[in-house]
C-alpha cells in the first residue's frame, strides 16, 4: 500500500521511514501512525488528507520535529531528527522549517512586521529586505505591517503567518489546516499564495487539510487512514479529490 | 456549591499553594511575634515566681511615681528592727542590690549584651534567698569574699577558691570566690550575671551604707502572708510599704511584660506590613483566577447559577485557601519566633530559649487575619465575576470587568491626598489634634493609604514606565527583551499590583535608609560641633554603666583638664516617661557645647532643670517658673526652670539637671552610675600621652571603651547601622512575600500565555530564550516596584526627617548609593522570582502548548 516511488526528479526535502507513533499503553494504546513511509520532494506542494483522527497532524508534527516517533526515522534534508537533542531540534525548526497552524499563529504583543520576521528575530539574524518586501507584497500586507494581530482579520492573520513561514526561506513549510478557520474567499487567497510560493520561489510545502478544495491547490495528495498511507493522488482537482474520497467512503 | 469550590481548589493545587504561601507568611509573622513575646513573658513570669519562692512579705520603699529603669527608693536600715518586732515574723533580713561586673581571668568584663550585670547582698538565712541555692562552698562572710552564679563560673572556668576582679559603683577590687550559686534548676537568672556579697560589703559597694533596698520576711508557721503584711504595714514609717511576695512577683513580671508590650507592638507593625503586602498578592491572584475562569463561571450562569452563587463559589475557595494558609502559618510561627530570637541574638540581645507556648489568642488572631485578608481580597473579584454575562460563555470574548481609568484616577488621587494629609498632620500635628497614640495610628493609616493610592495610580503609568525602564533592553536582547516589555504592560493593573507589593517593602527600607542616614549625619554634626572633650568613655551594649570612680581617678591626673559625667534617668512628665541627663555642671562647659541661651551651667549646679529651647517655646514656659517633675524615689516636685539650651546632640536629652540634684533623686534606683564620661585633656599635653593616661585609668573598667571624637562618632553611627540591620531584617519577610507574588503572578500569566509560548518554541525559540524573556519581564516588574518604592520611601524619609528636626535630627541625608542599590536589589529579586516560572515555561511541551485551549 505504501507509495515510495518518486514522481519528480527533485531532491527530497523531508522523509519519514516506517514511522510509528503510539499513544498510551495496553488496552488504551492508540496507533496514531502505523509504519508510515513517505517522501516530500523539494519544490513541491504536498497535501495530507484523511478522516478526522487518521493521524494527519501527528504525521506533520513528527516530520516537523515537534514530536518524536515511537519507532522509525524522520529526515529533514540529510538530518535525522531522532539523533537531535532539544537544542538542535530548536535550531532546526528555526532555520529549516516554517509553520502555519490552524489558529493562534501570531504573538499578540508583536506587530505584523515583527511576527513575519519572528524566526529571524529569534535567531538574531538580519533579514533580506527585498525578499521581505516581495513576500509581504504578494500577500498584500504592506499597509498592515504596523498593526497588532488583534487589529487584523482572520485572513490577514493567516497571511502574516504564511509570510513568517516563508521569510526565512526554510527548507520546508508545514501547514496544519491553515485555511480551516477562514471564509472561502480568504482561504482561496491564502492557498493561492501558497501555491505561488511553490511555483515561483520553489518553496516546499506540506499541508494537512480535510477540505478537498484546499487539497486541490497541491501537486500531490497523500491519503491517510488509521495511521497508514492508503493512497496518493497527483495533480489533483477538486473533483478528482472528491472522487477519491468517495471511493474511500470518507 | 461547596463541592464545586473544593474541586477547583484541588484541581489547582499549585495555584493554591502559591496563593496560600503569601498569606501563610504574613500569618506566620503575626503568630511568631505572639509566640516570641509569650515565650519571653512566660520565662520571666517563672523567673519571678522562683525568685520569690518561700518568701512571704517584702518591705520596700514606696513610690507613687512609676517610670522606666527605676526600682523603689532605698529605706533606712532601722526599719528592720521594726519588722522583726512584729508578731508572726519568723525571719527577716535586709538586702541591697546594684551594678556589679565580674571580670574573667584575662581581665575582660563578663557582660551579656541583653540581660543585666547584677550585684546584691546574700542573706545569712538561706530560707530568705528565694530559690537561690549554693552549688558548692559557703556564703560570703568577709569584705573580700563573693558568690557568683554557676553559669558565669563554668563559662569562664572560675572555681571556688579563685580570685576574681569585680567592678561595683564604688570600686574595682579583687574577691575570693567562696561559692557558686544556682537559681532552682537554672544556673543563672535569665542570662544575667550575679555577684553576691556579704551585706555590709554590699551596702558599701552600692553606696547604700545604713540602708536597705528591701527587707525579705518569712512568716511563722500558721501566719498568713496577707495578715502578716497588714501587721507589718501598720508599724512601717512613711515612705516604706509592705507587699506580699506573691504580689511583688506579679508586679515585677508585669513591669517586664509592659516593656515587652512595646517590642510586641513594634514586631506586630512589621507583621502587619507583611500581611498588607500579602493582601496585594492574594487580590491579584483571585483577580487572575476569576479572569481565567471567566468562561467556566459564565457557563455556570448560563445553566442557571445565580450571581450570588458565583460570588459564594469564589468566596468559599478563598475561605479554604485562607484556612489552610492560617493553619500552616500558625505552625510556621514557631519558626519565625525562633528566627526573631536569632535576629536579636545576632545583634547582641541574648534571650533565654525555652519552648514557646501556643496561646488561644495566637490561634484566634492568626485565623482572623489569615481568613479575613484572604476573603476580603477575594470579595471584589468575586462580585465582578458575578457580573460576567452568561453569554460570555458562548462567545470568545474577554469581558472587561475593571474599574474605568477615570474612576481609578479620581479614587486613587483622593486616597493619595487623604493619606498624605494624615501623615503630614500626624507628623506636624498642627491641623487636627489626635493625641500622641492616635497620631501614630493616623500616620500608619496614612502610609497604608499612600501605598494603596500609588498602587492604584501606577497602573495608569505602568506602560510608559515599563517602556522607559526597558528602553535599553531591545538593544541588549532584541526579541526576548521586546517581548518582555510588551508582556509586562499587557495587563497594566496586574503588573502595577505585583510591583506595588514589592514597592511597600522597599519603600520602608528606603525610608529607614534615609532616616538612619539623617540620624547619623545629624549625630555626626552634633558631635563635631558640640563635643569639646577629647575622649568619650562609655559602655557598649544596651544596658548598664560604669563606676563613677573612673571619673574621680581621671580628675586627679595632671594630664586631664576636666571630666564630665553623664547619667541618665526617667521621670514622670504629666503621666508619661520623659528622659533626662544628669551632668557635672562645673565641667560641662569645658567638655560639651550646650548652646545655652538663658541661664547658665553654674546656676544649674545649684539645682533646677535646664530645658531645650524648642520645648520651652512649645510649652510657653518662661525661665524662672517651676515645672512639675515626678521622680521614683522622691515623688512629685516643683523644679525651677533655670535655663535653656539649643544643642542636645551630645547630651542626647532635652532635660538636664546638675549632678547634685540627680543624686538626690536617683539614689539607689540602679541608673546612678556613669553612663558617659567626657574627658578633656589639659592644654599642651600631646594626644598620645593623654590617651595613654585615659586608657590606663580605664584599663580596670573592662566594660568601657575609650574613644576619641572620630571614634565616638563612628560608634554612634554603628549603633544606627545596627538598628537598620534589625529593621531591614524584619522587612525581609515583606520583601520575600512580594517576590513570591511576582513569581505567582508570573506563573499565572504564563499559564494564560501557554499557546503563545508553544508557538514561540515551534518557530524556533530556544528554552534559554524563553527563560530569558520571562526573567526580563520579572526584572522589569521588580524594578518598577523598586522605583515606586524609592519614590514613596523618599517622600516618607523627607517628611519624617523634617518632623524630627526638634528631636535633633536636623540634617537630611539621602544615601544615594544605598538607595540606588535597591534598584539592583529589585532586579535580583525579580530574577529570583522568575526562576521557577521561567523553568516551567521553558519545559512546556510544545505540542500540548499550541493545542492548549
Ligand atoms: N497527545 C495524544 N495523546 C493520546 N492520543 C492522541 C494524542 N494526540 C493524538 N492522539 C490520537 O492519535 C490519533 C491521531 O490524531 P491526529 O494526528 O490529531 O489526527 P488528525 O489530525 O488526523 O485528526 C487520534 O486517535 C488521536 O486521538
Ligand atoms: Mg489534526
Amino acid at each position: 500500500m505504501t507509495t515510495t516511488q518518486a514522481t519528480s526528479t527533485g531532491a527530497v526535502a523531508a522523509r519519514i521511514d516506517s514511522g510509528t507513533k503510539t499513544y498510551g499503553q495496553g488496552d488504551t494504546e492508540v496507533r496514531a501512525l502505523d509504519g508510515v513511509t513517505a517522501e516530500f520532494e523539494s519544490g513541491r506542494f504536498t497535501a495530507i488528507m484523511g478522516p478526522s483522527g487518521s493521524g494527519k497532524s501527528t504525521l506533520l508534527h513528527c516530520v516537523a520535529g515537534l514530536d518524536v516517533l515511537s519507532d522509525g526515522r524522520v529526515f529533514i534534508g540529510d538530518t535525522e531528527l531522532g539523533a537531535l537533542n532539544d537544542k538542535d531540534l530548536t535550531l532546526l525548526r528555526r532555520e529549516k522549517v516554517g509553520f502555519v497552524f490552524q489558529a493562534f499563529n501570531l504573538i499578540p504583543t508583536l506587530t505584523a512586521r515583527e511576527n513575519v520576521l519572528l524566526p529571524l528575530l529569534i535567531a538574531g539574524d538580519d533579514h533580506d529586505e527585498a525578499w521581505f518586501d516581495q513576500v509581504v507584497g504578494i500577500l498584500g500586507l504592506e499597509d498592515r505591517l504596523t498593526h497588532r494581530p488583534s487589529e487584523l482579520s482572520g485572513g490577514q492573520q493567516q497571511r502574516v503567518a504564511a509570510a513568517r513561514a516563508l521569510v526565512s526561506r526554510p527548507a520546508i513549510v508545514f501547514a496544519d489546516e491553515p485555511s480551516g478557520n477562514l471564509d472561502s474567499k480568504s482561504a482561496a487567497e491564502l492557498l493561492d499564495f501558497m501555491r505561488r510560493a511553490v511555483k515561483e520561489f520553489g518553496q516546499t510545502i506540506v499541508m494537512v487539510t480535510h477540505d478537498p478544495v484546499a487539497a486541490s491547490y497541491s501537486d500531490r495528495i497523500v491519503f491517510l487512514e488509521d495511521g497508514k498511507i492508503v493512497d496518493e493522488l497527483h495533480d489533483p482537482t477538486p473533483d478528482s479529490v472528491l472522487d477519491r474520497m468517495r471511493q474511500f467512503g470518507a | 456549591m461547596i463541592r464545586t469550590a473544593l474541586k477547583t481548589v484541588f484541581a489547582h493545587k499549585l495555584r493554591l499553594a502559591l496563593t496560600a504561601m503569601s498569606v501563610m507568611m504574613g500569618v506566620a509573622f503575626i503568630a511568631g511575634t505572639f509566640i516570641f513575646t509569650d515565650t519571653i513573658d512566660e520565662t520571666f513570669n517563672d523567673l519571678f515566681d522562683d525568685l520569690f519562692a518561700g518568701q512571704d512579705v517584702i518591705v520596700q520603699g514606696e513610690t507613687e511615681i512609676d517610670v522606666g529603669f527605676s526600682g523603689p527608693p532605698p529605706m533606712d536600715a532601722g526599719v528592720l528592727d521594726l519588722v522583726l518586732a512584729v508578731p508572726g515574723v519568723d525571719a527577716a533580713e535586709g538586702s541591697v542590690g546594684g551594678l556589679a561586673i565580674i571580670y574573667d581571668k584575662e581581665g575582660e568584663a563578663i557582660v551579656p549584651t541583653g540581660p543585666p550585670t547584677i550585684g546584691g547582698s546574700m542573706t545569712d538565712d538561706l530560707r530568705l534567698a528565694g530559690n537561690v541555692e549554693l552549688r558548692d562552698g559557703r556564703v560570703p562572710e568577709t569584705a573580700t569574699e563573693v558568690s557568683i552564679d554557676a553559669k558565669t563560673a563554668t563559662d569562664n572556668n572560675i572555681v571556688v577558691g579563685d580570685v576574681v576582679k569585680i567592678q561595683s559603683p564604688m570600686e574595682v577590687a579583687e574577691y575570693e570566690v567562696v561559692s557558686t550559686i544556682g537559681f532552682g534548676e537554672s544556673d543563672n537568672l535569665a542570662g544575667a550575671t550575679f555577684a553576691g556579697f556579704e551585706l555590709a560589703t554590699a551596702q558599701r559597694l552600692f553606696d547604700l551604707e545604713g540602708q536597705y533596698s528591701s527587707i525579705v520576711v518569712i512568716a511563722q508557721e500558721g501566719t498568713s502572708p496577707d495578715l502578716l503584711r497588714n501587721s507589718i504595714a501598720s508599724v512601717l514609717p512613711e515612705g516604706v510599704e509592705a507587699v506580699t511576695a506573691a504580689d511583688e512577683a506579679d508586679a515585677q513580671s508585669e513591669v517586664l511584660s509592659e516593656s515587652l508590650g512595646f517590642l510586641q507592638t513594634a514586631l506586630l507593625v512589621f507583621a502587619l506590613v507583611a500581611v498588607f503586602v500579602a493582601s496585594f498578592i492574594i487580590q491579584n491572584t483571585f483577580r487572575i483566577i476569576v479572569r481565567q475562569r471567566q468562561k467556566e463561571l459564565a457557563l455556570m450562569r448560563a445553566v442557571g447559577a445565580t450571581g450570588n452563587q458565583v460570588v459564594w463559589m469564589v468566596v468559599i475557595e478563598a475561605i479554604i485557601v485562607g484556612a489552610v494558609a492560617s493553619i500552616i502559618g500558625i505552625a510556621f510561627g514557631f519558626v519565625i519566633a525562633q528566627g526573631l530570637t536569632s535576629v536579636l541574638s545576632a545583634v547582641g540581645f541574648d534571650l533565654p530559649s525555652t519552648t514557646a507556648p501556643l496561646a488561644t489568642r495566637t490561634i484566634v488572631v492568626g485565623f482572623a487575619v489569615g481568613m479575613g485578608v484572604t476573603v476580603a481580597a477575594a470579595v471584589l473579584p468575586a462580585i465582578r465575576a458575578a457580573r460576567i454575562p452568561p453569554v460570555a460563555a458562548l462567545q470568545d470574548v474577554d469581558v472587561r470587568l475593571r474599574m474605568s481609568d477615570r474612576r481609578r484616577t479620581i479614587i486613587g488621587s483622593i486616597v493619595l491626598v487623604v493619606g498624605i494629609a494624615l501623615i503630614v498632620n500626624g507628623l506636624f500635628g498642627d491641623i487636627l489634634d489626635l493625641g500622641p497614640l492616635n497620631e501614630l495610628t493616623a500616620i500608619g493609616a496614612g502610609a497604608l493609604m499612600v501605598f494603596l493610592a500609588v498602587s492604584m495610580l501606577s497602573s495608569l503609568i505602568v506602560k510608559p514606565f515599563a517602556q522607559f525602564l526597558g528602553w535599553p533592553l531591545p538593544s541588549i536582547d532584541n526579541l526576548t527583551g521586546t517581548l518582555a516589555i510588551e508582556n509586562s504592560v499587557r495587563k497594566p493593573r496586574r503588573t502595577a499590583t505585583t510591583a506595588s507589593a514589592l514597592m511597600i517593602g522597599l519603600a520602608l527600607v528606603a525610608f529607614f535608609f534615609i532616616l538612619g542616614d539623617s540620624i547619623k549625619a545629624s549625630a555626626g554634626a552634633a558631635i563635631e560641633e558640640g563635643l569639646r572633650a577629647d575622649y568619650v568613655i562609655n559602655v557598649d551594649g544596651f544596658s548598664g554603666g560604669f563606676s563613677p570612680v573612673l571619673g574621680n581617678t581621671l580628675d586627679e591626673a595632671p594630664e586631664i583638664e576636666a571630666t564630665t559625667s553623664l547619667r541618665f534617668g526617667f521621670w514622670d512628665r504629666d503621666g508619661s516617661d520623659e528622659f533626662l541627663m544628669g551632668i557635672d555642671s562645673e565641667t560641662v562647659d569645658q567638655t560639651i557645647f550646650l548652646g545655652v541661651t538663658a541661664g547658665s551651667t553654674e546656676i544649674l549646679g545649684q539645682g533646677g532643670v535646664m530645658v531645650h529651647e524648642d520645648i520651652v517655646d512649645g510649652e510657653g514656659w518662661v525661665v524662672g517658673e517651676t515645672i512639675p517633675m515626678g521622680f521614683a524615689t522622691t515623688g512629685r516636685q516643683q523644679v525651677e526652670l533655670v535655663g535653656t539650651f539649643t544643642e542636645a546632640g551630645v547630651v542626647q536629652a532635652n532635660f538636664l539637671i546638675g549632678m547634685g540634684f540627680y543624686e538626690e533623686n536617683f539614689k539607689g534606683v540602679g541608673t546612678d552610675v556613669d553612663f558617659v564620661l567626657a574627658v578633656k585633656a589639659a592644654e599642651g599635653v600631646p594626644g598620645e600621652t593623654s590617651r595613654a593616661v585615659v586608657e590606663a585609668a580605664a584599663a580596670d573598667y573592662a566594660n568601657v571603651t575609650v574613644r576619641d571624637q572620630a571614634e565616638y562618632r563612628k560608634s554612634q553611627e554603628d549603633q544606627v547601622n545596627q538598628l537598620l540591620v534589625i529593621f531591614n531584617a524584619l522587612l525581609i519577610l515583606a520583601v520575600i512575600i512580594a517576590v513570591f507574588g511576582i513569581a505567582n503572578t508570573l506563573a499565572l500569566s504564563i499559564f494564560e500565555r501557554t499557546r503563545e509560548i508553544g508557538l514561540l518554541r515551534a518557530v524556533g525559540m530556544s528554552r534559554r530564550q524563553i527563560k530569558r524573556m520571562i526573567r526580563w519581564e520579572a526584572i522589569i516588574v521588580a524594578i518598577i516596584g523598586a522605583v515606586l518604592g524609592i519614590v514613596v520611601g523618599l517622600f516618607f524619609g523627607i517628611v519624617v526627617t523634617a518632623a524630627l528636626g526638634a528631636q535633633g535630627i536636623d540634617v537630611l541625608s539621602i544615601p544615594a548609593v544605598q538607595i540606588l542599590g535597591l534598584v539592583v536589589f529589585g532586579a535580583i529579586a525579580g530574577l529570583a522570582a522568575a526562576m521557577f516560572p521561567a523553568r516551567r515555561a521553558a519545559k512546556l511541551n510544545i505540542l500540548e502548548a499550541i493545542s492548549y485551549e
